[in-house]
Order: C-alpha cells, then structure tokens, then sequence
C-alpha cells in the first residue's frame, strides 16, 4: 500500500488526544468524560523550544504545567550562582501545582531540555470555571488536593526520617567530641 | 564581436515567439500593471477606508461589549442548567420581552412628548429669555459697560438652531438607531458566546514567557472592568428611576423622559449631573413658577438624587474606588472625548480613561502581591 494514502486517511487516535492525556494524569484520572472535556477547552497547550526558560525563581507563580512531550530540568541556583539540578521531569509529570490555589512567587527555576510540549492550568481558569460549573470545578480541586496531599504526606515521612538520621549522628558520638 | 551578436540574435527570438506567448505576455503586464495601479490607489484611501470602518464599528461595538457585560452574570448563572448558548437564548427572550413591555409604556409618553415639544419649546425658550433679559436689565444698571451685548438675542438664536437641528435629524438618528437594533444584538450574542475564547485567543499570542502573567492580567482587568461596566449602569439606572418616581409626585410634564436624560448624562462624572438638572428646572421654572414644587424638584435633583442616593448610597457600593477618577482627569477626558468623537465622545471619554486605570492599577497590585512574600520573609530574618 502507499504510505502517502494510509497518511492521509489515518484518523487522529484516541490516545493522541489532549483529553486522553488529561486522563492519564493521577489529577485527573478520577474526573468523568464531561468534565475532562470541559478542562481540555479549559488548559492551554503551549510549545517549547529546547533549553528555553518556563519560569525563574521569584516570578510570579500562578498555576501548574504538565508535560505532554519532551522534558523538562527543575534546578536551583546554588550560592556561587551554578546550575543546582533538583528534578528532571518526562512526560506525563506535571510541577508548580502548588501555586494553582495560592499565589506565591516560583521556588525553583524551570527550563526545558528539548523541544517540549506543556499543557498549562491556570488559576484565574479554576476560578472562571468555578463561577460557571462548580461542580466540576470542585471535582477537579478535589483531584489536586489528593495529589498534593499525598506529596504533602510523603513530605513529612522524609522529614521524620531525615529528624531520625540527624538525632542518631547527634547523639553519643558527637557529645564525645 | 560577440555581444553585437547576441544583440542581433534577441530580437530575432522575440520575432521567434509564438503569437500564443505573446498574448499571454501581454496579458499578464497589462494585469501586473491594473493590480499595481489599483493597490496603488486603494493605498492612498486606506487610511481613509479604516478610519471610516472604525468610525461606523466603534459605536456598535461599544455597545455590544457594554451589554455582554452586563448581561454576562445572569447567563453565567443560568448556565449553570443548560448550554452557554440556550442560556444566551433565554436571557434574550427575557431581554427583548422587558424591552418590549417598556416600549408600549413609553410610546404614549413619547408621542405626547413630541407633538407637545414643537410648541412647548418654543414656549420655554421664550420665557427664559424674558426672565434673563430682567436680569440683563439689571445688570445693565450696575455695569452700563456690558450694554453692546445683546445676551438674549444670541440664546434665543441658538435654541432656535438647536431646536431645527433636533428636528431635521430626528428621521436620520431614527434610522441609525434601527440599525444598531439589529447589529448591536448579534455582536452581543457573540461576545456572550464568544467572548472567553476571544480573550484566550488574544492570551495565547503572548510570548511562552510572558504567558502566564498576561493570563492572569486579562481574567484581573476583565473582572474589574466588568464590574465597573455594571456598577455605572447600575447607577445610571436608579438615579433615572427615582429621578422619574420623584419628578411624577408633582405635576411636571415629561417626567419619564427627563428621568431617563438624568440616568444617561449620570454616566459622566461630576458635569453629567448638572447637565442632567438643567432641564428639568427649566421646565419647573416656566410651567410651576418658583412655588414649592420647584424647590421639591430642586431638592430632589441635587440633594435627593446626587447627595443622598448617588454620592452616600450608590458610589461606596457599586463603584470601587480604584475607578475613581481625579475631577481634573475627568474634566480632560470629556474635552478630548468630545473633541474626538462628539456627544459619544463625552459620555465614553470617562469610562475608557477609567478602563486605563484599572489596567495600570490591576499591574501595580498584581506586582505587588508577588513582592509581598519576599519583603515579609526579609523582614522575618533576625538581623
């Protein structure tokens, strides 16, 4: 068969659509087919070139990206001013949700590290779609506040853990010193 | 040698065309040379061309953008049980049904209104020329020097000129304002449909970096100006309402019409409230004399309607203070407004300075909020 003829005909697969991604998100596996249409019209699809800056630390943080394709390097700058690197995001990771709710300046810078295409979830489009549809919105709030939760959980386990390992050093050695 | 011979040899190849290649190298010369003409003279009439579509779009578009906003809360609200586009439909059939109730109450008033005004003008006019030139008089005893002038003269010639012009464009505006019945409800639909993805569209051009603050910006400034929007018709509105309720205790003529010019010249700050009285105290003056009803209709219009209503009651609730304007700021967008764009001009003037406002204010604070957190963690080290 001529492959031009089987391009032409192909029909766009369910897998390659922007809902089909949402879906696939932990934050959104839970929301029903109207509501994922909903967020598809919702979330801005943004694309972007390799090695190129999503956001510096201090600017204004107001909602999350999720990775559709390529990758993304989350780092920090460390006091001599070099490239700290903290993350290294592929796609179906998102980052920067905790700023969707509350507006605080990014903590980290974020660029990508190839051609990259982000799908984008901002605040004002939460609080637009709340006034509108409530009851999606909440399903879809509900969703991130597991997932941040769960971080959150997570978060203090690592904490306890690393309190655990200090005390340890702390005690009997360092007294003898 | 050589060049004399290939001199010699291009004609004989010109000669060598077909008659076929010709006409078609004719045909397309003749065609370059009509397009570049024809650009070349739509070129010098461009400016002319946009300026023109600009002059006859900007009123419509105006007016739909200022019904979208206000009609946009009831329909985000209704579309809360059925479509964006079946809640649109049904705050329209509501819409035109109010508007048409509206229109049967006034007809009578307004047919009485313009059969009495061709005589009643006239009369009004008469009697403020008499009473001023009492009072020029009066002054031409203590300021003998202002005799040359002739005040009432000159406003009895300029009512006259006024009045001829309100009537001979009476059937042209009449026409107008047909048109924009039918333009100003389709654009309104849209907007109202539309009016999200047409802001994200616009969003969506801002380069990757900049991206998400303009997106924040935009659902900001739209918020605030929406509110603006329907805080000043809002206004409007219940000034033009008690304005008539007040005016109809007495036993003033045209009440509902002089209601409805105190709501509209409302919409300018500080001066609109003043032009807005000046026709009704006109008309008290001549037809009810300086007795207690002129000085009910008096009260009413300055301290009942302004004071009490607009500046204790209506502006701390409905407009936010960042739209405030300074009255020297005012004052300039009425006269450039004017000088633009005329009568429309003077009553937009102030809202479109006020829209540059609230951006500017909008950015500021948007900043500002984001600085917040850093100075707060600084002034929390231990220094």
């Amino acid at each position: 068969m001529d492959p031009l003829w089987t391009n032409i005909f192909r029909k766009k697969l369910a897998e390659e659509s922007l809902a089909y991604f949402l879906k696939n998100l932990p934050i959104f596996s839970e929301l029903s087919p109207r509501a994922l249409t909903t967020l598809e019209e919702l979330v801005h699809v943004r694309s972007y070139k390799a090695h190129e800056t999503i956001f510096e630390e201090g600017d204004p943080g107001s909602g999350m990206y999720m990775i559709r394709s390529g990758s993304v390097e989350i780092y920090a700058k460390n006091e001599d001013g070099v490239d700290d690197e903290l993350a290294r995001l592929t796609p179906g990771d998102f980052f920067g949700e905790t700023t969707l709710t509350a507006p605080a300046p990014r903590s980290a810078f974020a660029r990508t590290l190839e051609t990259t295409e982000l799908v984008g979830l901002f605040r004002a489009d939460i609080l637009e779609l709340a006034e509108r549809k409530p009851s999606i919105s909440s399903s879809i709030l509900l969703g991130l506040t597991r997932v941040v939760s769960e971080r959150l959980q997570a978060a203090s386990l690592e904490i306890r853990r690393l309190q655990n390992q200090i005390g340890e050093h702390v005690s009997p050695e360092s007294i003898e010193t | 040698m050589s060049s004399s011979l290939r001199m010699s040899n291009s004609p004989q190849k010109v000669r060598g065309w077909s008659r076929g290649q010709v006409a078609l190298a004719f045909l397309i010369l003749s065609a370059a040379i009509a397009c570049g003409l024809s650009i070349y003279s739509s070129a010098s009439s461009l400016t002319g061309l946009s300026r023109a579509a600009f002059s006859v779009l900007f009123l419509p578009l105006l007016l739909s953008l200022v019904l979208s906003f206000l009609l946009d809360p009831l329909v985000t609200q209704l579309e809360k049980f059925c479509t964006r586009t079946g809640s649109i439909f049904i705050v329209y059939v509501l819409t035109l049904g109010l508007a048409s109730l509206s229109i049967l109450w006034m007809t009578p008033h307004w047919q009485d209104f313009w059969n009495n005004m061709g005589t009643d003008f006239p009369r009004y006019i008469t009697q403020v020329v008499e009473s001023l030139k009492n009072i020029v008089a009066a002054l031409h005893d203590r300021f003998p020097m202002i005799e040359g002038y002739d005040f009432p003269l000159k406003i009895r010639i300029w009512a006259e000129q006024l009045m001829a012009a309100i009537f001979a464009q009476a059937p042209q505006s009449a026409m107008k304002v047909g048109g924009l019945m039918i333009i100003v409800p389709l654009f309104t639909f849209f907007f109202l449909r539309d009016g999200r993805k047409i802001l994200r569209t616009c969003v969506s051009l801002a380069p990757n970096r900049q991206f998400e603050m303009v997106r924040d910006l935009s659902y900001l400034v739209s918020r605030q100006l929406s509110q603006f929007v329907r805080g000043r018709v809002l206004e409007a509105l219940i000034i033009g309402l008690v304005v008539t309720a007040g005016l109809s205790l007495t036993d003033i003529r045209y009440a509902p019409v002089l209601g409805i010019f105190a709501g509209v010249t409302n919409l300018i700050p500080y001066i609109g409230p003043i032009i807005g009285m000046v026709p009704g105290i006109l008309i008290a003056f001549v037809d009810l004399g300086a007795g207690g009803q002129f000085w009910w209709i008096v009260i009413l219009y300055i301290l009942i309607a302004q004071v009490l209503i607009d500046n204790f009651i209506l502006i701390p609730i409905l407009i936010s203070r960042v739209a405030n304007l300074h009255p020297l700021l005012v004052f300039f967008a009425i006269i450039v407004g004017g000088k633009f764009y005329g009568v429309i001009g003077m009553i937009i003037g102030v809202p479109i300075l006020s829209v540059v406002k609230i951006t500017l204010l909008e950015v500021r604070t948007y900043r500002r909020t984001f600085r917040l957190p850093e100075s707060a963690l600084e002034s929390d080290r231990p220094h």
